[in-house]
């Protein structure tokens, strides 16, 4: 959406960037959603997994959804706790991250963010 | 085994908390303006009044007066049903009562640190 200031427009049409609004993507990072040892289980990974795609589909076009596992060595793997999710519209991602955010998931208060594309599709979940 | 298809595992997201409304605390229009708690209380405080006055208890002119028990003495020969001991009993029963009832209405109720609940098999 653009947003057009009527009358004299001293910065040649350049937005204000006072307020630090973040990018809508179509992508959504849930943070500090599940535990390293939650997710070392295999029935646990399912069960989370159903979870996610079961609620998370409600909010839009859920494509994908990327949760990070430890591996079994216990290196710390990047994004290990977040679940990422894909829509396939902002409007979707924005819609889930307005739900979810402040929500409990198996005890833990979710946040949710917004989450680069670029980054997203290259495999990159360091955040 | 218990993984069939029509098993429905409780999820891990929390129920969609409503948000919290602005509602004033139990406490207000709630149990402490009920009248009859509103009233038990009123004469829990006059009897603590009483107990902590040090007035003589039974103010009653001699004539209004009920017979006297046959007096009981202790092993020193000092009498131990006076008047002002069992005025004085009379009122604390009534005060544990009154506490009793307030509690029964108001489970919320802290009652003073030297009440007994009352025995059941009493």
């Amino acid at each position: 959406m653009v947003i057009e200031a009527s009358g004299f427009n001293l910065l040649g049409g350049t937005l204000p960037t006072s307020a630090t609004t973040e990018n809508p993507t179509k992508i959504l990072c849930l943070n500090q959603v599940v535990t390293i040892d939650e997710l070392r289980d295999d029935n646990e990974y399912e069960e989370i997994l159903e979870d996610m795609r079961d609620e998370c589909a409600k909010f839009g076009d859920l494509t994908t959804i990327i949760i990070p596992r430890p591996d079994m060595e216990g290196k710390l793997i990047p994004g290990v706790g977040k679940v990422f999710l894909e829509y396939a519209d902002t409007v979707s991602c924005s819609n889930a991250k307005n739900m979810l955010g402040g929500r409990k998931f198996g005890g833990n208060t979710v946040t949710a963010d917004y989450y680069p594309e670029d980054k997203f599709y290259s495999a990159d979940y360091s955040g | 085994a218990g993984d069939g298809a029509g098993r429905k595992r409780k999820s891990r997201w929390a129920d969609d908390e409503p948000k919290p409304a602005y509602q004033l605390p139990d406490f207000m229009g709630g149990i402490e303006f009920d009248p009859e708690v509103q009233s038990l209380n009123s004469r829990l405080l006059e009897i603590s009044r009483k107990l902590q006055s040090g007035l003589p208890l039974d103010d009653r002119p001699e004539g209004a007066r009920s017979p006297s028990p046959e007096p009981v003495y202790d092993n020193m020969g000092i009498r131990i049903n006076t008047r002002e001991y069992r005025a004085r009993e009379k009122l604390n029963r009534e005060r544990q009562e009154i506490i009793s009832q307030i509690i029964k209405k108001n489970p919320a109720f802290k009652p003073p640190a030297d009440y007994r609940p009352p025995k059941l098999h009493k």
